[in-house]
């Protein structure tokens, strides 16, 4: 063999796992290489090789087709330059996976045991091959969840990120009063003092106090007597968390920043802290100090930056979809007490809930409103004009701080879902005994509801009884079922595109529907058919594990997938948020790693699988 | 036709015998000691050496050979495990133009072998195999050149070249072609393989050796096609 082979060498090392291997392993793995060229519509494996061995795809294109119901097979997926194709390393396949190039093809292909000799001292890599899909995302989510903790508040933000730019500055010949005067009319606590352009010190108020004032030296003089020289710089490029690093150890509340070099700005400590500052908490606190709408819809704002900064600080996204959705809650009941100020209390006990995804604290910036309102069965007809005006006051509230109204107006201020308890009784009652698709569809966001305000014994009350009748009622778990399996995730990915189910290709993938959906519907159903309260998705999942609707091993697997892809849409809505666009759950492949797209594959694979077996069940 | 190309070969296997006969010992002794395959065979099952040669230049009684890459095929497997890059050292500099071209420079040419020793390498590799090339002409005079320095003598072998091979299709299919088209880096974009990394001789090698793994696709008989149809006339 020869290290000349540059171009094989390249090609394999840019391939997932392989880029994990030293460039001597990948030499021996090229070792053990033959090139093959396979026609298009001729299965593989190509003749000549008949051992267990995988393939790595150099040009050309393969699909996979399932042969285990029928002649023609179901597509499962399309491979293309880059890819590998591993359905043959094993003798003992139980899969009956055909696989046939859709153009004429070349590969490398290798020896499967012989492989296994040379990444036995890899474990990952030897775990890529050895581990199903769902132990491959167990290992990825746990190894998110880490990267979560380890980073803390600061670690992750780039000076470049809040720093004031450009640095004010006055020249050191200056006088002490000029600089002075520069600082209270700008209202900054600190100057640059530059000497011909050049850096020379730093003046603050504390050095007016302590190095002019205490000493009696006269205003006239240069400002350069009372300037700090030997200034400390940092550099724009680092993180946060070192420029307080940097301000704790010399005890200095004033950095300048530079860039290439060159004097850029400024950060001081009280930027840091109004960093540290934007925190749920902090929010929470200022949403309840609000006064009028106005001031609340000002707040608001902060609320894509606060998912910004979360995404950035490597917060699961389970953590994030809580965070906006306590916070929503809070804009709700802020906006509830200043509405009963206007128009009086309430006449009789009522309940506002929120519904879908707030009420399954999964809620991000930017969503539109679902409310709705349990009254109490002593209202009189005459009460509903204090509720309407609750509604509308809030409802307008919310759409003022940019929660969109509901398209489909599920919100209290429709009169349907501003009702006495016994009538949602009924609705629930309607939903379960005489289920049909279309209903279903629509009512289904009024199975996840929380009490946001109010009476929370009016919801519990109401959701008791529902469960009780879902537990018993399998006619509608049928068919809650049958409109959960609507919606499915895509077969993976070919070259940069996404692949569906009937092979076609589309540009992006959209995040919400074919992947966080299908597991949120799937949680609803076993909560329903288990009779569970919870309503988050994770926490339906955690209890109806072990259930005889879902077993632990799939309910571990769907937390994994669901986890997984609920980072890769924080990520991605973060990117958009940071760039000021609306943010979507329309994901292109290119946005993400090869790695990556193979954990969504796995994740793909696991709701798939869930799906199916529900289909079994169900049909 | 058939009945020349076989004529053809037959010549080449008698003559052969007949420079065995005369050959010196030695390795060209030993490498015509071994027969041609049939061309009756099949040409899956038949070894193939994929080669490829960089030199100064094209005239071969003048220019020498700079760097030797080859690759062994067989059964539409080209092994790059068993594959072979030498470079040459020989006396005098080296041309500017083909050290931008070869990317071979006069201190890796030091670190070479003696022509010698990688002739007598390649010949003992290439004995009982079909060479393959593209564009026969450089690979052929200067290995029979190389040996009448080393050996006295040339020897014959069978080639398949895939120039050769791709100008018939473009004559039989009466497709008006450009001879620029018959480069080997045109050829392999126009079977649709990958751009590959030029002017090297193992990597040149294997793209030849690729780009006839495409060329199959016009033989309806793919890989149980006689041989007879690939040689170099």
């Amino acid at each position: 063999m020869s290290t000349e082979l540059a171009d094989i060498h390249d090609f394999i090392k840019a391939i997932e796992p392989f880029n994990q291997l030293s460039d001597s392993a990948i030499g021996q793995v090229i070792n053990q290489i033959s090139i093959c060229y396979v026609r298009e519509g001729e299965p593989l494996p190509p003749q000549g090789i008949d051992q267990p061995s995988l393939y790595f795809l150099r040009k050309g294109a393969l699909a996979y087709y399932d042969m285990s119901n029928g002649e023609d097979g179901e597509l499962l997926g399309k491979y293309g330059e880059g890819d590998i194709c591993s359905v043959f390393c094993r003798t003992d396949r139980k899969e009956n996976i055909k696989v046939i190039p859709e153009e004429d093809t070349l590969l490398c292909v290798i020896d499967y045991e012989e492989l296994k000799v040379i990444i036995k001292d890899y474990p990952e890599v030897f775990a890529f091959f050895m581990n199903t899909a769902g132990e491959r995302l167990q290992n990825k989510v746990a190894s998110i969840n880490e990267e979560a903790i380890v980073s803390s508040t600061l670690m992750n933000m780039s000076i470049s990120d809040f720093y004031h730019a450009p640095a004010v500055t006055i020249d050191s010949k200056q006088s002490i009063q000029d600089a002075a005067i520069k600082m209270t009319e700008l209202g900054f606590s600190c100057l640059v003092v530059v000497t011909n352009d050049e850096l020379a010190g730093i003046v603050t108020d504390k050095d007016l106090r302590r190095r002019c004032i205490a000493q009696g030296l006269a205003v006239t003089q240069p400002v350069s007597d009372i300037m700090t020289s030997n200034v400390q710089l940092i550099d724009v490029n680092h993180s946060a968390h070192d420029a307080l690093i940097k301000m704790t150890s010399g005890r200095i509340h004033h950095l300048p920043v530079t860039k290439n070099g060159k004097l850029a700005g400024m950060v001081t400590v009280t930027d840091l802290m109004n960093q540290e500052g934007l925190n749920a908490v902090n929010m929470a606190s200022t949403i309840r100090k609000a006064n009028t709408v106005v001031e609340l819809a000002k707040i608001a704002e902060l609320l894509p930056k606060l998912q910004i900064r979360m995404a950035k600080l490597g917060t699961t996204a389970d953590h994030v979809g809580k965070t906006i959705s306590a916070i929503t809650g809070s804009f709700t009941m802020r906006l509830i007490e200043m509405a009963e100020k206007q128009i009086g209390p309430a006449p009789v006990p009522y309940a506002w809930m929120a519904a879908g995804s707030q009420a399954r604290q999964e809620q991000f910036a930017h969503s539109d409103q679902d409310n709705a309102l349990i009254i109490s069965d002593d209202m009189q007809p005459e009460d509903d004009k204090w509720f309407a005006d609750l509604a509308k006051f809030v409802s307008d509230g919310l759409a003022a701080c940019n929660f969109i109204y509901c398209p489909g107006n599920v919100m209290a201020t429709n009169p349907k879902w501003r009702q006495p308890a016994k009538v949602w009784g009924q609705y629930f009652d309607k939903w379960i005994n005489q289920p049909e698709p279309l209903a279903l569809m629509h009512s289904s966001i009024f199975f996840d509801l929380n009490t946001v305000c109010g009476d929370a014994s009016l919801l519990a009350g109401v959701r008791a009884k529902m469960l009780n009748k879902t537990k018993a009622n399998t006619l509608f778990v049928a068919h809650l079922s049958g409109n959960a399996l609507k919606l499915r995730p895509p077969l993976g990915f070919f070259r940069d595109f996404v692949l569906i189910s009937n092979g076609k290709n589309k540009k992006t993938l959209d995040l919400k529907h074919n992947g966080i959906a299908p597991i949120v519907d799937l949680a609803r159903i076993y909560a329903l058919s288990e009779g569970i309260e919870a309503v988050n998705t994770i926490d339906r999942l955690r209890q109806a594990s072990g259930t005889p609707s879902l077993s632990s091993k799939s309910a571990a697997s769907l937390i994994d997938a669901y986890e997984f892809l609920g980072m890769l849409r924080v990520e991605h809505q973060a990117r958009q948020l940071q760039a000021n666009t609306e943010p979507d759950n329309y994901l292109a492949p290119k946005e993400i790693s090869r790695l990556e797209r193979e954990h969504l594959k796995d994740a793909f694979k696991v709701i798939k699988s869930m799906q199916n077996s529900r289909q079994t069940t169900y049909s | 036709m058939f009945t020349n190309l076989v004529d053809y070969f037959f010549s080449l296997e008698s003559k052969r015998k007949k420079l065995l006969a005369k050959a010196p010992e030695g390795p060209l002794k030993e490498f015509l000691k071994v027969p041609f395959a049939s061309t009756e065979q099949a040409i899956g099952e038949v070894d193939i050496l994929a080669l490829d040669f960089e030199t100064t230049g094209l005239n071969a009684k003048q220019d020498k050979l700079l760097s030797v890459g080859y690759v062994n095929f067989k059964n539409g497997l080209i092994k790059l495990g068993q594959s072979h890059h030498q470079i040459i050292c020989s006396n005098g500099d080296m041309d500017k133009d083909n050290v931008v071209i070869h990317q071979i420079t006069d201190t890796e040419k030091a670190n070479g072998c003696q022509l010698e020793q990688v002739i007598e390498q390649l010949l003992s590799d290439l004995a009982g195999k079909v060479m393959l090339v593209h564009y026969a002409n450089i690979e052929k005079t200067f290995l029979e050149q190389a040996c009448i320095k080393l050996y006295g003598m040339a020897p014959v072998f069978p080639i398949i070249d895939t120039l050769a091979l791709a100008k018939k299709h473009f004559e039989r299919a009466q497709k008006h072609f450009d001879p620029s088209q018959l480069r080997l880096i045109n050829l392999r974009a126009a079977y649709g393989l990958p751009a590959h990394h030029e002017h090297n001789a193992l990597n040149d090698a294997i793209a030849t050796a690729e780009l006839l793994l495409a060329q199959m696709r016009n033989y309806p008989q793919g890989f149980s096609t006689p041989l007879s149809e690939f040689l170099l006339k």
